[in-house]
Parts: C-alpha cells; sequence; structure tokens
C-alpha cells in the first residue's frame, strides 16, 4: 500500500532575530544615525553577534491522510510557528513541506472581517480571504447563516454585533471551509463554552469525514480524546512523535514540575528542595484528569538538605486563568512535624473536588514554622476537572448544590 | 453529551457538512510546496491566478466601505477634485494668469487634476495598505501582492465619476470630446502602473519603517507641483523635456490633456514614463518578494 500522505515536512526550522527584528534599528532615523555613525568612525565596537533562536529546529514528519495529531509542548515550544509555516502564513528558514489537499487553519476567526461591512458582505469577504470561491460561498451561504443564529442581523454592520456574535459568525464560516487538513489552534477555544463545544463538535464532524486534523492544545483532555498520535515538541524541537498515550507520558512528566517564577529564598533560609509532586486518585492510579466531586491525592517528595523545625507545607490550586481557588495548610490541617530532614514524602487526600470543568495546576510551598520562612517553592503538576456543564464562565470557582424552597408565590403564577 | 442544545448543534453541523461534502473542490487535489525563498527572480507569479477572486474582493470591500456612512457618499469623488480645480483655477488661472496651450484653465488643470487624484489615492493605497491588514497578514495565508494591485484599482471608481464631470465642464466651456478620449483608459491604466511600482517599493518599508506613511502625504505634495498640472509642460524650456520627463507621471498627464482638449501630442514624455514604470516595477517586484517572506514576523 502507498502510503497516502497529507502533510510531509522535512527539517523545517524558522530563526528569529532577538531584540528588534531585522536590522536592530527600529526607526529610519536610528538606520540613518548607524550609517552616519559608521562613516566618521571605524565600526566601532564589532557590532556583538545578534541572538538568534531557532523557534523550530529541524522538525520533520509525515502525516497520513485522516490522521489526527495533536502538538503538544510547553509555551514558545514552537508549536503555533510550526501552524504558522505549514499555513503559509511565516516562511521557514530552512526545510521543505508538501502539503496536499485544501488547507484550512483556523488560528484566530474572523480576522479578515471588517467592522464597517454588513454581516452578510463579511460572510463573502471572509470567506474568500480563506479560500473559497463565491459560487462556494454562495451554495453553503444559507448553512453559514443558520449555524451562526444571528439571521436577524445578517444586514446589520458587525461593528455593532456584541462580540459572541462576531465569533458565532466568523466561525460559522470558517467551519464551512471544509478543508481536507484543518490546521486547528487552540486559541480558537476561547469564548463561552458552547463555542468551545461548537469548535470540538466542528472537529469531530470533520474527523469523521476523513479529514486529517493538527491540533494545538494545552489541554491534555481534548487532546486525548481527539488524536491517536501526538508529536511533542520541546524547544523547537520533536522530541516525541508517537501514540498519544505515550506521548501524554513523557510530556506530563518533563512538565511536572517547574520553577515558580515568583519565589526568591527568604534570607538564612534552609537548603530545601521539592522534587516530585504526583497527582494520583483513589485506587492510587497516576492520573491527570479527575472527575468533577471525585478525590485526589497529592504527594509531594520534599528533600530537605538542611533540617527544617516545624515545616507547613502548603499547596495551591490554580486554575488555568490564574484564578487562585484555594490552598491546603499541612499545619493548619494538624499535621504536626516537628523536625524534618532528608528525603521524604507527603500526601494529602483533597474533600471531593467541587471545581469547575478546567484545568489546574498545582503549587506547593515549603515554609518554616507555621508561616515564618518561605523556604522552597515548586510548581507542579496539571490536572484537569471534567464536567458536562459545570464551566468557569457560567459556574465561576466551585459548584456545591444549595438548598432551594419557594417562600412566596402567587397562586395566579402558579397555574400558569 | 446531555445538554440537548450540544446534540442539536452537532447534528445539525454534521449534517451541514454532511450535504456540503459533495463540492467541486473534492476532486481537485490542492499540492503546496513550502520551502525557504530561492533566487532572487523567484517571483512565484503563477501563485497568483487562483487567488484573482480575492483580489476582486478585495477592490469590492475597498469600494463598499469607501464613502459607507459619509452623508455626501460618493458626492465626495466629485467633490475633492472640484475644489482644487477650483482653487487652481482661481490662484494660477485668474490671478498668475498662468498660460494653459489654449484650453479654457479650468479644464486645463481639471484635466490635470483628476488622472493626479488617482494616481495619489492609488499611490498613498499600495503604500499604506500592507500596514493597514496587518491583521491579516499575520493571520491568513494569501499572496502579499494583492494588497497593492487592490489598492490600484479602488480609486478608479472616483476616477470615472470625476471624468463624468469632465464631460459636463467641457461641455459648458465648449471644448467637444474627439475620439481622444479614448486613450483615456490606457492611460489610468499608466497612471496605475506608476503607483503600484512605487508602491511595491514603498510598502514594504512601511512595513519595516513606519516613517513611509507621515513621509508620503509631503511626496505626493511636492510630486504634484513637480508635474504639469497647474502649469503647462511647456513653460519648461524644450531642451529640458527629456529631464522633467523622467517624472513619469509628466507623460500621464500630458498624454491626458491630449486625450481631452486635443493639440500637439507629445510622444517623448510617454515613452520614457512607460520606461521608467517599466524599470521601477521590475525592481519593485523582486524587491517585494524579497521582503513579503518577512512580513508576518515583523508588521
Amino acid at each position: 500500500m502507498t502510503k497516502n500522505l497529507a502533510i510531509s515536512a522535512k527539517g523545517l526550522g524558522k530563526r528569529y532575530r532577538l531584540g528588534s527584528s531585522l536590522s536592530g534599528h527600529d526607526s529610519l532615523r536610528d538606520l540613518i544615525q548607524a550609517g552616519a555613525r559608521s562613516l566618521f568612525r571605524q565600526p566601532a565596537k564589532d557590532p556583538k553577534p545578534r541572538a538568534e533562536f531557532w523557534a523550530l529546529d529541524d522538525v520533520s514528519f509525515d502525516i497520513e491522510r485522516g490522521e489526527n495529531v495533536g502538538i503538544i509542548g510547553l509555551n514558545g515550544a514552537g508549536k503555533s510557528t510550526l501552524l504558522k509555516i505549514l499555513s503559509r502564513i511565516v516562511t521557514p528558514t530552512e526545510g521543505t513541506a508538501r502539503i496536499e489537499g485544501r488547507l484550512g487553519a483556523l488560528l484566530e476567526v474572523g480576522t479578515g472581517f471588517h467592522h464597517e461591512l454588513t454581516g452578510r458582505e463579511n460572510v463573502y469577504l471572509y470567506g474568500a480571504i480563506l479560500g473559497m470561491s463565491r459560487q462556494e460561498v454562495d451554495r453553503k451561504f444559507d448553512a453559514i447563516v443558520e449555524f451562526s443564529e444571528i439571521a436577524d442581523f445578517i444586514d446589520t454592520p458587525v461593528k455593532r454585533y456584541s462580540s459572541g456574535m462576531y465569533v458565532r459568525l466568523a466561525f460559522s464560516v470558517a467551519a464551512h471551509l471544509e478543508p481536507d487538513i484543518l490546521l486547528l489552534d487552540e486559541v480558537l477555544a476561547v469564548g463561552d463554552f458552547t463555542f468551545q463545544r461548537k469548535c470540538m463538535d466542528f472537529a469531530h464532524a470533520l474527523e469523521r469525514k476523513g479529514a486529517t486534523i493538527l491540533f494545538v492544545s494545552h489541554n491534555m483532555f481534548s487532546i486525548k480524546s481527539m488524536c491517536q498520535r501526538v508529536i511533542y515538541l520541546k524547544k523547537g524541537k520533536v522530541v516525541y512523535d508517537g501514540p498519544t498515550d505515550e506521548g501524554l507520558k513523557v510530556y506530563e512528566s518533563d512538565c511536572r514540575l517547574a520553577a515558580a517564577p515568583w519565589f526568591y529564598p527568604d534570607a538564612g533560609g534552609k537548603r530545601v528542595s521539592i522534587t516530585d509532586i504526583a497527582l494520583r486518585d483513589s485506587s492510587g492510579q497516576d492520573r491527570s484528569v479527575f472527575d468533577f466531586g471525585e478525590q485526589m491525592t497529592i504527594q509531594v517528595q520534599i528533600n530537605a538538605l538542611d533540617e527544617i523545625e516545624d515545616p507547613n507545607v502548603i499547596i495551591s490550586i490554580t486554575r488555568e486563568d490564574e484564578v487562585h481557588c484555594g490552598s491546603f495548610s499541612s499545619s493548619m490541617e494538624g499535621l504536626k512535624i516537628d523536625r524534618m530532614s532528608g528525603v521524604g514524602t507527603i500526601e494529602l487526600t483533597t474533600p471531593p473536588l467541587k471545581l469547575v470543568s478546567d484545568k489546574y495546576t498545582i503549587s506547593v510551598v515549603v515554609r518554616e514554622r507555621g508561616f515564618e520562612k518561605m523556604l522552597s517553592a515548586q510548581i507542579g503538576t496539571s490536572f484537569h476537572v471534567k464536567h458536562d456543564f459545570l464551566s468557569e464562565t457560567a459556574f465561576g470557582v466551585f459548584y456545591e448544590p444549595a438548598s432551594w424552597r419557594i417562600a412566596e408565590m402567587e397562586t395566579r403564577s402558579k397555574q400558569a | 453529551m446531555t445538554n440537548p442544545t450540544n446534540l442539536q448543534t452537532l447534528n445539525r453541523l454534521t449534517a451541514s457538512i454532511e450535504n456540503l461534502r459533495d463540492g467541486p473542490h473534492a476532486a481537485r487535489p490542492v499540492v503546496t510546496e513550502i520551502r525557504p525563498t530561492k533566487g532572487l527572480f523567484d517571483l512565484e507569479l503563477e501563485g497568483l491566478w487562483p487567488y484573482r477572486e480575492l483580489l476582486g474582493v478585495l477592490v469590492k470591500r475597498d469600494i463598499q466601505i469607501l464613502y459607507r456612512q459619509a452623508a455626501l457618499g460618493i458626492a465626495w469623488a466629485i467633490l475633492q477634485p472640484a475644489f482644487s480645480v477650483l482653487i487652481f483655477a482661481i490662484i494660477f488661472g485668474h490671478f498668475a494668469k498662468m498660460p494653459s496651450d489654449g484650453i479654457p484653465y479650468p479644464i486645463f488643470a481639471f484635466a490635470g487634476v483628476l488622472p493626479w487624484t488617482y494616481f495619489a489615492e492609488a499611490l498613498r493605497r499600495s503604500s499604506n495598505g500592507l500596514v493597514a491588514e496587518a491583521e491579516l497578514i499575520r493571520k491568513v495565508y494569501f499572496p502579499r501582492l494583492l494588497v497593492p494591485v487592490a489598492g490600484i484599482i479602488a480609486p478608479a471608481l472616483d476616477f470615472f465619476v470625476g471624468l463624468v464631470i469632465l464631460l459636463g465642464l467641457m461641455l459648458v466651456y465648449g471644448v467637444m470630446p474627439t475620439w481622444n478620449l479614448l486613450a483615456v483608459v490606457p492611460l489610468l491604466a499608466l497612471a496605475g502602473f506608476q503607483a503600484l511600482a512605487i508602491g511595491l517599493w514603498l510598502g514594504p518599508i512601511n512595513v519595516r519603517f513606519r516613517d513611509i506613511k507621515y513621509t508620503l502625504p509631503f511626496l505626493i505634495q511636492i510630486w504634484m507641483y513637480a508635474s504639469p498640472i497647474v502649469y503647462p509642460l511647456s513653460l519648461i524650456p524644450k531642451e529640458w523635456h527629456w529631464l522633467y520627463s523622467l517624472n513619469p507621471m509628466v507623460g500621464v498627464i500630458e498624454g491626458f490633456r491630449w486625450a481631452i482638449a486635443g493639440g500637439t501630442f507629445n510622444v517623448l514624455p510617454l515613452l520614457i514614463s512607460v520606461a521608467v514604470g517599466s524599470v521601477l516595477i521590475v525592481g519593485g517586484l523582486v524587491f517585494f518578494k524579497h521582503m513579503e517572506r518577512t512580513f508576518a514576523d515583523v508588521i
């Protein structure tokens, strides 16, 4: 059987120069000044070799038709650069890629809209920008409008749209592009919950039609549900390319621990480091997705090079949008340790998680004598809470059922 | 999927995608090669053809938004050149008694202002267009060359509206149009060609240095006085015509006057104009293509 390739990338690389992007001069004036200076002086100091960095470095892969591939990696690993190269927005510095089939890139919806034009005019404009012919838009127009649910406003200038309407219309156009290959960036999945659902449903529907999908996301849950294969990028290089489950394991063990950017050890603090943070379910299995209401066990491995007196381990849960959702403290919750040294593991079992459906990150701080000195801090692993409709836009931070009763009601409305 | 709306949405979406599956492109395998820039003359002009429809849409958009929410609407296409002509007629025609090759001065001035207004607007659009479309360039691929090309097409509408007014004015002054008038169309194309030739240079520089945006109004103003708009070419000593005509708009405007009001046809400025424009546009295409690769990185 011959391989039916949709995308074939060979040695793709993209170099950026740090600082100012092209020549190091921000305005013509600087350029002229620099030019004038070099006329009179010999090249003053050898201009220090400009810092370069490879956002993408020797990236090769083949993707077969119909494959769904997740692109994972930390921020700045080159995921977006890769999508931008494949969608031809930026040119690679090195390497080639061959794409077979119509490519649709949903990196950001609605950028082609013109606010003075009506919804109808914008459908045609954006359709053409995405590569649809006029007849194609004509044919799909009704479907687009119906899907966007804004039929009443289709002849209103989009500048009078709410942001929700704007995004819905833009997405409807994009969704009807019907590409053979879809590049889907997670940034798309902002907006309200229904909209996110639409994005995912759209991708699933395309998938059933045999489209090839390249999906960039930080959301391991979406990756797992959509992709059979992941490509893990780290500092612009491919470090893993293969089945999703294994790839996610590699990725998760890699980003288990990260230095907390806000942490500076207090003066005179003792040497302590947090060496591992693991999340398990009640049966002791490693997990990264928890159901709403499930209990989670957090194990923290601490290596105390100096002896600590009365350590207080604080575990915090932060939502993806930086909302601090809550903390647990070992000393407040009655775990009394007089002294601690060497390597040890502390375990915390949370109450049933009543957090809304989202991605959360665990961070751990070790303090001495209650809340006195901060000795060590570490950003740990992430986990997802899964629930079908408890989204943060509708439900805030947590959900706990309340009790309701009718205090007073007119009989009239009761009958109606 | 407990939520009924989600199910509905999904079903509707699936249905709509299924209905659309038999699109004409289904049979057409599209192959895209992505690679770094090759040679200097790797212009990839053949890649423009599939995007011809987008060019039409961009032009249409520019025209649609031109006078939207302006109470006077398309009347601005008339008012702008009309006021210039009025002022020139009073100052240069009436007070300064500027010679006008025997043509009534208002007609003389209008025949210069009309192609010039078009050229200035086309130049402004083709030079500033890339920056104006920055959002699009950062997020969507399309051949960037479409932007300056669309920039020279859209202002042609104003030109033709102005031309109708000029014809009316000619009747008022008893200047009868001749078959020469047909030359207006190729001359308009030549003016657009010149604007594109310069715009291909200024546009990419503008992406890098926004200074162009501020320099352009001066450039256009100075250039206008360096072109035979308020005065005739015959005012320039004959032995210097070749030098003066290096300004490619000299040939366009002189040709225009001939098309409107007849008189002697000066072929030298026109030939120089075509030659200068051709050199500029070839260089411009190479320059534009070379810079295009980095637009999304720097814009």
